[in-house]
């Protein structure tokens, strides 16, 4: 690893053939020439990050380093670029960056430690750039999450490199014609000179353009300026998908050579070794070509998938004893009341601390208390995880769906002992990932059985399988007190629960005006892998505040908007993202009798998200007719795909509140398929009306979670409303079996 | 790497990233069947040639095994558990969602019951789930029923 020492921050060149790239360069100077190997054909060291290409044929292509898993990424982001490139639409490509450590996304490493403005300080953007890519590097960070990239990518990186190439057309026509540069109009990939009449296409300056200089902090346009940007654009990646061409995980294929097919049964308890295997029905099976006990899970191969599924199923193994062979889920339950217990009012690790909460619920004249749980949910991607490998002559070489292309190569090298330039991986289209495709544990798995068969091999794990060994979105119990005073006003809000993944904040509060907040976390050991399932602890966290924030408002006898919204009085955003959802939904307007709507209101990933869920009771159990859902997510860059993220997180949100409980037995996941697991489907889902408020088109905040943590509690707060039973567990389903 | 002051702000705020690369070299298999080479002939083990439970046993395994588990403490499938099936009323496991045709269908599932049922799913209970798994060579219906005979408590 190069210590960074120079200051450069974007850099461009030529690639063999005439196309202009530019980019975020690591090291300024290097010859742009040698990305051909990834961005063009043959193999070769590449040394500059590049983020546009410009062909002599005038296509522009934006290169993009987030997947696409459905979340229109890679659109919105190339839409950024070429609004600020003046590109024509008609003429811009998307290309997936190559996992090569070289497109790392340092804004995403950045969000998490020192937020920054489109207008940050140009001194500061270099040295911090340069450090965030190091970091960036070191961790692998070539992630999509976080609801980030367009909020970082495109906000820091595919602006400023479509503004920085515009202006290097522009500064070369200028040279080229004689005529001052403030003279030369770059519009729709054209750039033309009104007094001489020249025109010329961009493509045609491309190669003319890579001697320019490059502006290191070139001015990025003001919204007035915005022509593709904040515009509805249709998604690129559609057609492929709707004519099938569009190459997913599963559709991977090696060139030149046959596939066999892997499936794979890891052992059932989390951290369980499988000790012995019986296969003597799957030898004789068809199409059986190889059964592997690899220590952590059985793998059959085999020519076809279903026969080794089929031959798998058939096998009996035996497994290592662990301490969590006889837990179930009441038995977790019990270990995190035990901890809360030990808590108690005052105790846990301590995460927010305004006034003395404690001191002002004795005082209160009015205490409400509640405890809520939620399961464990599982991410359940239509996809399921597979990955195709192929390992060769002491390399490795994958195909697969993965949010994190880069970690998926070091975490295979180091499976394989083999260095990270050994390994290739090759990004897909995803069927879903929701965090799921943040783990490495699948492409580990498919090149381990290449490496031990020598088979290229496809492996595809079950839907159970898919069920059974997720990394799964924590269970977790909260417990509130908080006291009102005469007037219904919140005096103190003491909370504890005991799980705590990320992002750093999804628990606070401080939105409302309450004077004395106590928040903190009693931890209890899991049992199950966690991990991050879309908006990650404020799928849990929203639910719990929000539904509490509800009892509250009935506590003191108050209308459920009307409550939060003077609780909001120092939050003049959110406020205005609930009067808009409020005056959406009819607020206060009758409705038939059996049928109530909920509110509630959950600031995410930086976008804030306020819902109203109207529920009916059908022969005794709830329907979610409408949803009706504002967010303020500071400028909506595209107006149809932020829609249709809020409608999809609240359709998935939908699924894990009514739905999704994963409950254990025996220290196993008792839920495989989608019987036991079931999901929202078409017929269940609501009508979805979703406006936004554009209030700060500098920082930007996510679309791809927001949308999610405030529709369960706006449904449990819909289901009171309408029946009189407060949902404190979900999935909300169990209350009505 | 990177300038000292910040590495440790820094590697902490990422730490909430998911960090796959700490795994350490995967271990060899621990077993390893070579069944046969890709090209090479199918295993053939005929029917008659072995004794009937061990050929029922394949002949669940490859007609019954993707929908109903043939242990006790089995997680439900798309298909209830068949340990203990001889004997048992139909639609009698605990939790498990039977359609209304399989729960109306009064029978109670003696051997040739069940061979009568995998002949002909549809046939037998007109509306139930079970839209798959017909075993149409009436020797493994029957190797199937002497295999499933073998499961549930002894005596």
């Amino acid at each position: 690893m190069n210590k960074w020492t120079r200051r450069g921050f974007i850099g461009a060149g030529v690639l063999t053939g005439g196309a202009l790239v530019v980019g975020v360069a690591v090291r300024p100077g290097n010859p742009v020439d040698k990305l051909r190997g990834d961005v063009a054909s043959g193999p070769g060291e590449e040394l500059v990050n590049a983020w546009v290409k410009i062909d002599h044929d005038n296509t522009v292509t934006a290169i993009v380093p987030h997947c696409e898993m459905g979340q229109g990424a890679h659109t919105a982001l190339a839409q950024m670029l070429a609004d600020e490139l003046d590109a024509d639409w008609a003429k811009v490509a998307v290309m997936q960056a190559p996992a090569n450590g070289f497109y790392v996304v340092p804004d995403t490493a950045r969000e998490f430690v020192a937020k920054w403005s489109v207008d940050a300080p140009n001194w500061i953007e270099p040295t911090y750039n340069g450090l965030f890519t190091q970091v960036a590097r070191l961790a692998d960070v070539m992630i999509t999450g976080g609801s980030s990239s367009v909020r970082t990518t495109g906000q820091h990186t595919m602006r400023m490199a479509g503004a920085a190439a515009r202006h290097m057309l522009v500064a070369a026509a200028a040279r080229k014609w004689g005529v001052p540069e403030g003279e030369v109009v770059a519009e729709n990939s054209l750039l033309s000179h009104k007094a001489s009449g020249k025109s010329a296409t961009y493509g045609e300056f491309a190669e003319a353009a890579s001697h320019e200089h490059m502006p290191q902090t070139p001015p990025l346009k003001d919204v007035s300026q915005f022509k593709l940007m904040g515009k509805g654009l249709k998604r690129l990646d559609i057609p492929a998908k709707v004519d099938g061409s569009a190459k997913f995980g599963l559709d991977a294929a090696v060139p030149g050579e046959a596939l066999r097919y892997a499936a794979v049964k890891a052992a059932p308890v989390p951290g369980a070794k499988v000790e012995a295997i019986n296969a003597e029905a799957a030898r004789t099976m068809p199409g059986v070509l190889q059964i592997l006990n690899m220590g952590d899970f059985v793998a059959v191969v085999a020519d076809g998938y279903w026969q080794a599924q089929q031959a798998l199923n058939t096998i009996e193994a035996s497994y290592s004893k662990t301490d969590g062979d006889l837990l179930d889920s009441a038995m977790l339950r019990a270990r995190f009341a035990k901890a809360l217990d030990a808590a108690g009012d005052a105790g846990g690790k301590s995460l927010a601390r305004r006034g003395d909460a404690v001191g002002a619920l004795k005082g209160a004249a009015k205490k409400v208390t509640a405890e809520y749980q939620v399961p464990f949910v599982a991410h359940a991607a239509m996809e399921p995880m597979n990955c195709t490998a192929r390992v060769a002559g002491g390399k490795c070489e994958v195909w697969t769906s993965t949010q994190v292309p880069l970690m998926a190569r070091s975490a295979i090298a180091k499976a394989l002992g083999i260095g990270a330039e050994d390994v290739t991986v090759n990004q897909l289209y995803l069927g879903g990932a929701f965090g799921r495709r943040l783990e490495s544990d699948y492409p580990v798995q498919a090149a381990r059985i290449a490496k031990a068969t020598g088979y290229p091999v496809k492996m595809i794990w079950s839907r159970e399988e898919d069920t059974r060994q997720d990394f799964y979105r924590p269970a977790d119990t909260s417990r509130f007190s908080a006291g009102l005073d005469a007037g219904g006003k919140v005096l103190g809000w003491n909370n504890v629960f005991t799980q705590l993944n990320d992002p750093p904040g999804s628990w606070d509060v401080a939105h409302y005006d309450i004077p004395a907040v106590s928040i903190r976390r009693a931890e209890a050991d899991m049992h199950l892998r966690f991990g991050s399932l879309r908006s990650v602890d404020h799928s849990q966290q929203g639910f719990f505040i929000e539904s509490f924030v509800d009892e509250l408002a009935h506590a003191a006898g108050q209308d459920p908007f009307e409550f939060r919204r003077s609780l909001l009085a120092k939050s003049p955003r959110h406020k205005a993202v609930l009067e808009k959802v409020a005056r959406m939904a009819g607020w206060g307007s009758p409705l038939p009798k059996g049928t109530a709507r909920g509110i509630a209101i959950v600031k995410s990933f930086g976008t804030i998200v306020a819902e109203v869920a109207q529920v009916s009771m059908q022969d005794g159990r709830p329907s979610v007719d409408k949803v009706w859902c504002c967010a303020d997510a500071g400028y909506v860059m595209n107006p149809d795909g932020f829609a249709a993220q809020m409608e999809g997180g609240i359709i998935y949100g939908l699924t894990t509140a009514l739905y999704s409980g994963i409950t254990l037995k025996n220290g196993a996941v008792e839920q495989a398929n989608f019987d036991t697991y079931p999901m929202v489907r078409m017929d269940e889902a609501p009508d979805i009306e979703v406006a936004f408020i554009n209030a700060d088109t500098r920082e930007l905040g996510g679309a791809g979670e927001p949308g999610l943590p405030p529709i369960a509690p706006a449904v449990c707060n819909a289901i009171f409303a309408a029946t009189g039973l407060r949902i404190r567990e979900l999935p909300v389903m169990s209350h009505f079996a | 790497m990177s300038p000292p002051p910040l590495r440790g702000l820094v590697l902490a705020a990422t730490v909430a990233l998911p960090l796959a690369g700490c795994a350490k070299k995967a271990p060899d298999p621990i077993e390893q069947i070579v069944v046969r080479k890709p090209g090479d002939p199918p295993v053939v083990v005929p029917l008659a040639s072995t004794d009937p439970v061990a050929a029922g046993k394949r002949a669940f395994a490859a007609s019954c095994s993707a929908c109903h588990a043939a242990s006790a403490d089995a997680a439900k499938g798309v298909g209830p558990a068949l340990y203990g099936v001889i004997g048992r009323k139909a639609a009698s496991v605990p939790g498990f969602a039977y359609s209304a045709a399989m729960k109306g269908s009064g029978l109670t599932w003696s051997g040739p019951e069940i061979e009568a049922l995998i002949a002909n799913p549809q046939g037998i209970v007109p509306g139930t789930s079970m839209n798959a798994g017909a075993v149409s060579d009436a020797n493994a219906r029957h190797a199937i029923v002497q295999y499933l005979k073998t499961l549930g408590p002894k005596g």
